[in-house]
């Protein structure tokens, strides 16, 4: 779960989405990485932990994007002694529902090896403009992965262990996802599409990915591309 | 002088005076470089003629392209080097700022 907090809204939603995960009755291991948050997340803003509910926290000392945090937990879940039945991603900034990462994780336990979440099938109030936005999205990453994906850019998703070995991310920030698909169409992985919902709020939209961030991420995948070997 | 050529100049010299300024003690061979440049860069527009002889003795038209070409070669290489450097250089601050991470992680407790 990667993290960037800027004031106390962002520590009561990162504390309301481990709580959430805490009520669950299922063994969890959180691997939190603030991504260079200013104050830093301490162990104090964070949910209680216990027999069940484990939360391993790591912080970049700068802010390296959220690909890059994702690409730290990744290391960090597979150094863990602890070999898990799914891995899942999940934002921590109160768009995504316990519920639905356990769902992501449940479809790893039967047979698949990725499960990308899929918030138009689920109860999801998506904003016109990122309909749009996610709409070219999803046809260009269609474009270039050969996946035919009804979602784009959702960071609700799940692995199983050989996938998650072979996923590893270098793009540092939003373009990930994109090349997510990517390492996962070339790997040829069983996937699936799983209905999540998520939730859009004033908040939540000011925290996340802008429409014009799009843009962005044409530029870096353009440099991945044309620079991906020096990397 | 054509007023374009006194405008050039004056912009030539004004980059000389504030790159002396601001790198003095520090950089001095590439200021050398920059001024040694410049002034040839000055001298081209002071004689344009003595350019586009140049640029006919190489079978290129005009003395303005005789600079040009090969300036934005040398500019669009530099470019893409430049970005290379910079995303090696991204790179290697994240393994960095990575590694510090995991060695520093812990349990919450």
């Amino acid at each position: 779960m990667p993290s960037h907090i800027s004031g106390r809204d962002g520590v009561e939603a990162l504390r309301a989405t481990l709580d959430s995960l805490r009520a669950r009755d299922e063994a969890i291991t959180v691997f939190l990485v603030d991504d260079g948050s200013e104050p830093a997340i301490s162990p104090s803003d964070l949910p209680a932990t216990n027999d069940t509910f484990r939360i391993v926290l790591a912080r970049h000392v700068v802010n390296l994007g959220q690909g890059a945090a994702l690409e730290t937990a990744r290391q960090l879940a597979l150094r863990d002694a602890t070999s898990y039945a799914a891995y899942v991603t999940m934002d921590a900034d109160g768009q995504h529902r316990a519920y639905d990462a356990l769902a992501l994780a449940r479809a790893i336990e039967e047979g698949a090896d990725v499960a990308f979440g899929n918030r138009f099938l689920g109860d999801s109030n998506v904003p016109p403009a990122r309909r749009v936005v996610l709409f070219l999205a999803r046809w260009f990453e269609r474009a270039i992965t050969g996946l035919r994906l009804a979602d784009a850019h959702n960071g609700l998703r799940a692995f199983g262990r050989s996938a998650l070995e072979r996923v590893r991310i270098r793009q540092n920030r939003m373009a990930h996802a994109t090349e997510i698909k990517l390492l996962v169409s070339r790997a040829e992985l069983r996937i699936v599409e799983v209905p999540v919902s998520v939730r859009y709020t004033k908040e939540t939209l000011a925290r996340g990915q802008t429409n014009a961030g799009a843009a962005l991420i044409l530029r870096d995948l353009m440099l991945q591309y044309l620079f991906g070997d020096s990397k | 002088m054509t007023i374009a050529a006194f405008l050039l100049l004056a912009l030539v010299a004004g980059l000389v005076i504030y790159d002396w300024a601001t790198l003095r003690g520090k950089n001095r061979r590439a200021l050398i470089v920059e001024i040694a440049v410049f002034v040839a860069g000055a001298v081209f527009i002071v004689f344009p003629d003595r350019a586009t002889a140049l640029a006919h003795v190489v079978g290129i038209g005009r003395g303005v392209d005789f600079l040009l070409y090969p300036t934005v070669i040398w500019l669009v290489r530099e470019s893409l080097l430049s970005r290379r450097h910079r995303i090696e250089s991204a790179e290697r601050l994240t393994h960095v700022v990575r590694e510090l991470a995991i060695a520093r992680a812990a349990d919450v407790k």
